[in-house]
């Protein structure tokens, strides 16, 4: 019983559900905040993510006729659910995650790729030009990304042996000095986490200039709402992997692994947004050519060195 | 080509667009994500003023043609004082036309910063987009606290300029000028190497020196095709003659060479107004223009921000023109626009479009448009006025209080953002 | 002999009928009489193919009362401006279109036609411009008869005051 208790807890308080929705918004603030610094401007107050999900709660919901009306609403909370289930699987304040298995990995790197598919379907079902197209984008952005970020997030799997999240995390925290053979592989999975969030420079499929706002543009109220939130959500999921994967620092004290998780987390986040601020959109044919062309042979070459290392353990 | 055809999807850009600042309508036909047609449909912005100024005096016109476009608005109305002035046989006296320089120049720093916020915008480069945005402030200000305005300056008038310039104001301006200046070669800087930047602009909106000739652009379009066509050198008017000016060229012929022309401009205009603050003739800045102009006809042009722009007066002999047509600039670089956005990427017809800075209200100047839809209220001139005095009452703010703040506090408020 | 009067006295030369209806304003500055439609397109053929104009700046409409009058502004290499003049009657305001020389002047022809009447032959089928949809048709803004006071704008009709008219007449 108490088992099924704590289970409960870790699933949908923490560091489950709640603590991913609150992060998220905390996440969405600063990362507006120093985007509008680094812009000369001021940026929104702290609580803006959270006045904009309440004000978004308590608008109309509009559903375009055309529109499949099933799919519609239920794509919001599949996004959200995915994104929800794979943070069960990433270690926050120990090295072992709340869940975790052998090739629990693959689980959260399928699991990553729903938020997109359903973006797609989204834009898909809208029947709209501009959504039409920014899902078309998205899919098209999804091809680009993927591969690099697998190999990225793979290849340190390699070496340690483990294709568990927390195992990795524990074989780096007991053999500290191969974590700098992954550095490369960190940058390559941070281009890639920057592609597969949709932001610059690689905001192409939600490019408001052009296509207004691509996939959601036909969305509105509660469902734009609960969108919002799984992509908040997915900047903390995809930051906190990172951190497990890349950064495996841990004092096996609770209060200051949480601390040092926050720590790494708004390190990675404000790489994130400086790389958001310093570049153009890029247009969908050069994202496709950077990432095939660039990301994807660095990360191969990666993967090959980890094999060697691998080999001379 | 025929065998895609099924998969072309229509795409509407405007009337109402994140990317247009103003109305305009392109129908795009796609094939993926390539333009194959384009249709362009734009004169959303008809306001009736040509029809409007046939039945106001010269005097009062002055303050119509200043409002034909919100952003070069001196320009238009010095293209139509110097044709009055020269129907009329007026020579206006050397400080007024000095002074007409400064304001036409600080006039292209201002219209050109803000191009250069809205093309990085389009390009999803918000950041450039806030700095330059920023900076035109300064330049702003710098024409309110020479002329009592933000836009729409009202310095001009027939035989001159209103306002003089003093020291002290010329001693400001330089000061203001000088971090304009460093602002401006880190955009230069900024345009030739950040990567993604060039990735966006070279080799978009394409229009080569042919082209260019065949569809007739002018301004900075031109000149980044090579084309070194610029009225100042040309036909020099008012102070020109006396000012050197160096014409900017490009031979990219995109919107990278449009960038490239438009940011050097920038550095050119900042020197040729310092060059007016040091060698300002002293003397009168009013000749006097009789009422009626004698009858005849005139045609005028000035080099705009974004081109050239050219005034046909006809005058009957009385105080009420008989015929005003202004082909503003924006007017000749549309024809060239259907030409630069087929065969482009969608991603790419935001800034292609941008990149001829299109001024709608400029192109459609001509026809008047209802305004009243019965839900909305008319104030007369003095209503107006009241309302807007109270509106301000009501939050704490007394209009006789505000004073143009003075540029040195700028100054500062750039010293603070660069610490 | 500067370049302005060289221009001249070459259509001078070529045209007799044009001998003294051509005149440099200054420097830069070429101004026509008005001529008639077929003289006109003689002297726009001659300039465009022979003379080098190859820039065409605008078309300025002009209401001369009896006749309409249509001002092309074109341009060469050396910036110069000639303003070529052509008048038709109001009764039959036919012209033919010169985007065959110049592409560029479809968006001013098309304004010639919404604004003055004119009838422009071989027009591409376009969407009309500047006028918005709905505007009712034979109403030409730009015409010095027309009076905005007497346009309604929410119905969009013209509704000039015929009786005032006839009582001015009587008296």
């Amino acid at each position: 019983m108490i088992e099924a208790l704590t289970a409960l807890f870790k699933i949908l308080i923490f560091p489950g559900f709640m603590f991913l929705t609150t992060y998220g918004m905390l996440l969405q603030f600063l990362d507006r905040k120093i985007y509008a610094r680094l812009q000369n401007r001021f940026g929104p107050p702290w609580y803006q993510p959270l006045a904009d999900f309440l004000k978004l709660i308590g608008k109309e919901t509009i559903v375009p006729t055309l529109a499949n009306k099933g799919m519609f609403s239920t794509l919001p909370v599949v996004s959200l659910a995915a994104v929800s289930t794979a943070f069960v699987y990433i270690p926050i304040y120990r090295m072992q995650a709340s869940f975790s298995f052998e090739g629990d990995l693959i689980i959260v790197l399928y699991l990553m790729a729903l938020p997109s598919i359903t973006t797609f379907l989204a834009g898909w079902y809208s029947r709209s030009v501009y959504a039409t197209i920014g899902s078309v984008r998205t899919l098209t952005q999804l091809f680009a990304y993927e591969v690099p970020l697998f190999a990225a997030l793979l290849s340190p799997s390699i070496i340690s042996g483990s294709w568990s999240i927390s195992g990795m995390a524990e074989f780096y925290y007991h053999n500290p000095t191969l974590i700098l053979v992954n550095l490369p592989s960190m940058f390559i999975a941070l281009i890639s986490i920057q592609g597969k969030l949709a932001r610059k420079p690689f905001d192409s499929p939600e490019a408001e200039t052009e296509i207004v706002s691509g996939a959601f543009v036909e969305y509105s109220g509660r469902l734009l709402a609960i969108f919002k939130m799984s992509v908040d959500c997915e900047l903390v999921l995809l930051i906190s992997l990172a951190a497990a994967i890349y950064i495996p620092l841990f004092t096996n004290i609770i209060v200051l692994d949480i601390l040092l998780y926050f720590a790494k987390t708004l390190v990675l986040l404000f790489a994130l947004s400086i790389f958001k601020a310093a570049m153009a959109r890029l247009r969908m044919d050069q994202i496709i050519n950077f990432c095939w062309k660039v990301l994807t042979p660095l990360a191969m070459f990666q993967i090959i060195i980890n094999l060697i290392v691998r080999g001379a353990l | 080509m025929s065998d895609n055809s099924s998969n072309r999807i229509v795409i509407p850009l405007g009337p109402q667009h994140p990317a247009l600042k103003e109305p305009g309508s392109f129908t795009l036909t796609l094939e993926g994500e390539k333009v194959v047609n384009a249709v362009i449909g734009i004169g959303y912005n008809h306001r009736g003023l040509e029809k409007a100024l046939e039945s106001r005096t010269y005097i009062q016109n002055l303050y119509m043609i200043e409002r034909i476009c919100g952003i070069c608005s001196h320009t238009h109305s010095v293209a139509y004082c110097q044709a009055i002035e020269e129907m009329c046989g007026v020579e206006i006296p050397m400080r007024a036309k000095y002074i007409r320089v400064i304001i036409a120049e600080l006039e292209r720093l201002h219209s050109h910063l803000l191009w250069l916020g809205v093309a990085a915008h389009e390009i999803g480069f918000d950041t450039l987009f806030m700095y330059a945005w920023r900076d035109r402030e300064m330049v702003l200000d710098m024409l309110a606290e020479l002329c009592g305005n933000r836009v729409n300056y009202g310095i001009n008038t027939l035989g001159g300029v209103r306002r003089d310039i003093d020291d002290n104001d010329a001693h400001e301006i330089k000061k203001i000028l000088r971090v304009l200046h460093n602002q401006i070669s880190y955009y230069l800087e900024l345009a030739t190497n950040e990567p993604t930047l060039i990735a966006r602009l070279a080799d978009v909106g394409k229009l080569n020196h042919d082209d260019a000739l065949k569809f007739g652009a002018v301004g900075p379009v031109a000149r980044a095709a090579g084309i070194a066509n610029d009225v100042r050198k040309i036909e020099p008017y008012a102070a020109y003659d006396e000012v050197p000016v160096n014409v900017i060229t490009d031979d990219h012929g995109d919107v990278l060479g449009r960038t490239l022309v438009r940011v050097k401009e920038m550095l050119e205009s900042i020197s040729i107004i310092r060059y007016c603050l040091d060698n300002l003739p002293a003397g009168e800045i009013l000749a006097k223009v009789p009422r009626k102009v004698p009858a005849g006809e005139m045609i005028s042009r000035t080099e705009a921000p974004r081109g050239e722009n050219i005034h046909y007066i006809n005058s009957d002999g009385s105080d009420i023109p008989y015929r005003i047509r202004v082909r503003a600039p924006s007017e000749a670089n549309w024809h060239g626009m259907k030409h630069m956005l087929e065969g482009s990427f969608l991603a790419d017809v935001p800034i292609a479009i941008a990149a001829i800075d299109p001024c709608y209200s400029c192109t459609d100047r001509a026809i008047f448009v209802n305004s009243d839809n019965g839900e909305s209220r008319l104030y007369d001139w003095k209503g107006l006025r009241e309302y807007s005095i109270k509106w301000h009452r009501d939050r704490g703010l007394n209009i006789a209080d505000i004073q143009i703040p003075m540029a040195k506090n700028y100054i500062q408020i750039q010293r603070k953002t660069n610490d | 002999m500067n370049n302005e009067e060289i221009i001249v006295s070459k259509i001078f030369d070529r045209f007799e009928f044009a001998r003294d209806k051509i005149h440099v304003q200054k420097r830069l500055r070429i101004i026509s009489d008005p001529f008639s439609r077929e003289e006109f397109e003689q002297i726009i053929e001659y300039l465009h193919d022979e003379l080098g104009f190859k820039i065409a700046h605008h078309i300025v409409g002009i209401d001369y009362g009896e006749d309409l009058g249509f001002i092309y502004m074109l341009g060469n290499d050396e910036h110069i401006i000639f303003a070529l003049k052509e008048k038709v009657s109001k009764e039959n305001p036919e012209i033919n279109s010169m985007t065959k020389y110049y592409p560029s002047l479809l968006m001013h022809e098309l304004e010639l036609v919404d604004l003055f009447g004119a009838i422009v032959k071989d027009l591409p089928d376009v969407p009309s411009y500047p006028l918005p949809d709905g505007w009712p048709k034979g109403n030409h803004p730009m015409r010095k008869d027309w009076n905005p006071a007497y346009f309604d704008h929410k119905t969009m009709t013209y509704n000039p005051p015929a009786k005032e008219v006839k009582e001015d007449e009587k008296q």
